[in-house]
């Protein structure tokens, strides 16, 4: 037999078995409701009606429904990110890229109309609760791990020099506490995009100061997490990356503390550290109540009585145990799941001392905000 | 329904394919013409009718061209074809663009029609006139079975962006066609690598041409590098589709002409035309150009009939004055060649490289403009006005993160790596090596691009839209 009519059976060997594998595979494969990887909801089989196959509404939806639902979809996710990285060369893949052993997603361009979005929505909740009471107002930006990744490895960045100055001049009633110097890059997880607990208690101490709040700071016992972490961008970039381990702080004023949670608008005692969500889908919902709208924290041997509120994203929430030993009690709001105008039937303001402790990523995606 | 597509690949194709290989022989037509109709109601369900009955159309006046023969009936049945192929045509697809311009005249608001356009339209109605011309020239008798027409104009290999299919090139094997072995390997072969060039390479700068639009950070060498990475994108997903098309016709049978020849390795425009989407180029030839009298009359007709036919080629590509101005653009080009340049480019190829290679860039900007301002603003930004800087930040980062890709097109878009396979091949270990590692090496490239359908999103094919 010739070596061409061999290559011939081969190519249509080798192809026709792959591609009817693969396509029996697909149609016959059970459906998975969810990646815990990218966690999300995968697509479901479309509904199909006149009115849906008409509109081309079908095809479109069954198209993602074939993609979520593909066989080894992890893995082929994988591949594609390391043939892009990797074979192509390109600088990153869906803009989440690697650099100095660490995962982040590009920030940029920074997005005027979601800071002023932002800024607007810290104007309402000013003037409508703070202002009337004469609270003492600070606003504190955490800038994200690309503010200290990206410039020195060449990746784009939002503006940030922009929008540090753009917020200090629109909140000119609040006292801007600059935390960019006091951070660096190994205050951040390798793979997630949150800071880490277990460092931050200088900042938290730097933060009170500013508030007029001196933190002792002493007692504190580092726990870890048994199970290891695998921050967002694990599933997001779909690389083989080795996973981050989660530590908390806790110390025997934070194990005397009451933590309550208004998750379903009236109040629920809930742990400080919820280790059962810890081995959950996002891990760093442990922390003071994860996307709770609202959570306070009680200090009962506190030796004041000022409080504060919050008002914060998820960065806070690791932030706000630390600060708990220096107030009788910590309100902590979270206006992407609470509308501002219904902050007041929930918050009795009276003149507590107030934070806005919001990270750049939230302030350059802030359509959540309400 | 797109070729590189998960649907198409894993869903549809294989059962079309199964299909296809268990009926008899005189069923298989039936099966390409149900699979390609279920293949154009996936995405324009509701335009079907207008294609059957475009279909019907183009087989009733082919008939009656036939019987009439010698007669004038004859010539009013072409007529007829034709006036019915072209309102269809311009109704659909260019019905806006007249009431748009009239208003604009006028000053009067006719109010637009909206209509969407009809998937392939420009594509299958050149192929029924081109049946019909050539039946009335005699050059192929009328087709009887209405199946075998009808699946000559929608088969979906090519139904929707080509190539243009001739009916005399695929007559007989509309009838008779032979399977074997080496052709469907040929044929897995053509249809991989189309994909790969599709996926992996057009769809990525395409997204650098995306990026560039919605940058912020432009300047002029960002101007230039869209440039390149869209005159990239156009011909790898133009010719990555055409490659796919010939080689599914393969699996089927069928044998369609070439339609790309490594264009931009042309050094004059004249040779860039005969080597960029060659089967639209021979169908204005054959069916406008030379029945106007082509160049073999006087000057000033000759100029003329040039005229003609690229305006109609720039319109055919889109209803937007942007396309009309780029095919009076080429019409100029070839006619400042035909009479001045010809002679001098090909004594000077090295020149006329670099001219082919940056005209038809300009060209490729004004093509893929929105309107004729953006196409004025982008071309004078790529020479410093508008008071562009010249480099950016986002600049030298999609330079950086796309310099491999934009390597790889380059070294593509020209018929190196197919020489140097076939230099390989001459020797008796090159040969072996070959053989044993093409069937592997197709494989895992699929393999590939299948990841890339999983995680992709962006995948648009250009030439649906016209």
């Amino acid at each position: 037999m010739k070596l061409e009519q061999l290559r011939a059976y081969a190519t249509v060997g080798i192809m026709g078995i792959l591609l009817l594998g693969l396509s029996i595979w697909c149609w016959f494969k059970p459906v998975d409701s969810y990646s815990d990887s990218e966690r999300r909801v995968l697509a479901a089989f479309p509904k199909v009606s006149v009115d849906t196959v008409r509109s081309g509404e079908f095809t479109k939806q069954f198209e993602t429904y074939t993609q979520d639902q593909f066989p080894l979809r992890d893995g082929m996710r994988r591949l594609k990110a390391m043939t892009n990285l990797y074979v192509l060369g390109k600088r990153d893949n869906n803009g989440l890229y690697l650099a100095e052993g660490y995962v982040s997603k590009l920030e940029y361009p920074l997005r005027r109309p979601m800071l002023d979005h932002a800024l607007e929505r810290f104007d309402v909740l000013m003037e409508r609760y703070l202002k009337p009471h004469g609270a003492k107002v600070y606003l504190a930006v955490i800038p994200d791990k690309n503010y200290y990744l990206a410039p020195s490895n060449g990746y784009l960045t939002m503006d940030y020099d922009t929008l540090f100055d753009t917020v200090r001049q629109s909140c000119k009633d609040m006292e801007y506490i600059d935390l960019t110097k006091r951070l660096s890059l190994a205050d951040y997880y390798h793979t997630d995009t949150h800071w880490r607990q277990e460092r931050l208690l200088p900042i938290a101490q730097y933060l009170a100061e500013e508030m007029g709040v001196t933190l002792p700071g002493s007692g504190y016992t580092v726990e870890t997490v048994e199970q290891p972490f695998r921050g967002v961008y694990v599933g997001q970039s779909a690389l083989p990356l080795h996973p981050d381990t989660l530590h908390y702080l806790t110390s025997p004023v934070l194990e005397e503390c009451i933590v309550t949670g208004y998750a379903s608008g009236t109040g629920k005692p809930i742990p400080l550290y919820d280790l059962e969500r810890a081995k959950g889908r996002d891990p760093y919902e442990m922390f003071a109540g994860g996307n709770n709208p609202l959570v306070t924290i009680e200090n009962p041997n506190a030796d004041t009585e000022r409080e504060l509120i919050v008002f914060r994203d998820s960065f806070a929430g690791s932030l706000a145990p630390l600060l708990a030993e220096g107030y009788r009690k910590i309100t902590l709001v979270d206006i992407r799941y609470l509308r501002s105008d219904l902050v007041g039937e929930l918050v009795d303001f009276h003149g507590q001392d107030t934070l806005f402790l919001y990270s750049t990523l939230l302030l350059n995606n802030s359509t959540g905000l309400q | 329904m797109l070729f590189s597509s998960i649907p198409f690949l894993f869903y549809f194709l294989p059962v079309v394919l199964l299909l296809y290989g268990i009926v008899p022989k005189p069923a298989k037509n039936v099966v390409l013409l149900l699979a390609s109709l279920f293949f154009y109601a996936w995405g324009e369900p509701k335009y079907v009718v207008l294609m059957v009955v475009s279909i019907l159309c183009g087989y009733g006046f082919g008939l009656l061209i036939q019987r009439t023969r010698g007669t004038p009936w004859a010539k009013a049945a072409l007529v007829g074809s034709v006036a019915v192929s072209v309102s269809f045509l311009a109704y659909f697809k260019y019905m806006d663009f007249f009431l748009a311009n009239f208003n604009a005249v006028t000053g009067l608001q006719v109010p637009l029609l909206k209509i969407a356009l009809p998937i392939g339209i420009s594509f299958y109605t050149f192929q029924i006139l081109s049946y019909t011309v050539d039946v009335y020239r005699g050059t192929v008798p009328a087709q009887r079975n209405l199946i075998h027409l009808a699946t000559y104009v929608c088969l979906f290999p090519q139904l929707i962006a080509g190539p243009i299919v001739r009916y005399k090139d695929v007559a007989q094997q509309l009838e008779e066609r032979t399977h074997t072995w080496d052709k469907t390997a040929l044929g897995v072969r053509r249809f991989t690598l189309g994909l790969a060039k599709k996926i992996l390479i057009a769809n990525a700068l395409g997204e650098l041409c995306s990026v560039f639009r919605a940058s912020g950070d432009k300047a002029v060498l960002f101007y230039w590098l869209y440039a390149v990475a869209f005159s990239l994108h156009i011909y790898f997903d133009f010719s990555g589709y055409s490659d796919m098309a010939i080689g599914l016709g393969k699996l089927f049978g069928f044998e369609f002409l070439e339609n790309f020849r490594y264009p931009y390795c042309a050094a004059s425009i004249t040779e860039f035309w005969r080597r960029w989407h060659i089967s639209l180029g021979s169908w204005f030839r054959d069916y406008v150009y030379i029945p106007l009298g082509g160049n073999r009359v006087s000057r000033g007709k000759w100029l003329r009939n040039l005229l003609v036919v690229w305006l109609l080629t720039g319109f055919w590509h889109g209803a937007a004055w942007n396309f009309v101005v780029w095919g009076l653009y080429f019409a100029v080009l070839l006619g400042v060649e035909k009479v001045w340049l010809r002679r001098w480019l090909e004594r000077h190829r090295a020149v006329g490289h670099g001219y082919v290679l940056l005209l038809v860039m300009f060209s490729f900007v004004l093509f893929n403009a929105t309107d004729l301002g953006e196409a004025g603003r982008y071309l004078g930004a790529m020479f410093g006005a508008g008071e562009v800087p010249l480099i950016s930040h986002e600049f030298l980062y999609y330079l950086r993160s796309y310099a491999v890709l934009l390597l790889l097109a380059l070294v593509g878009a020209t018929p190196l790596p197919k020489r140097c396979v076939e230099r390989i091949r001459r020797t008796e270990r090159g040969e072996l090596v070959l053989g044993a590692l093409e069937p592997v090496a197709l494989a895992a490239l699929f393999l590939v691009m299948t990841a890339y359908l999983v995680d992709g999103s962006f995948n648009p094919f250009l030439y649906f839209r016209f």
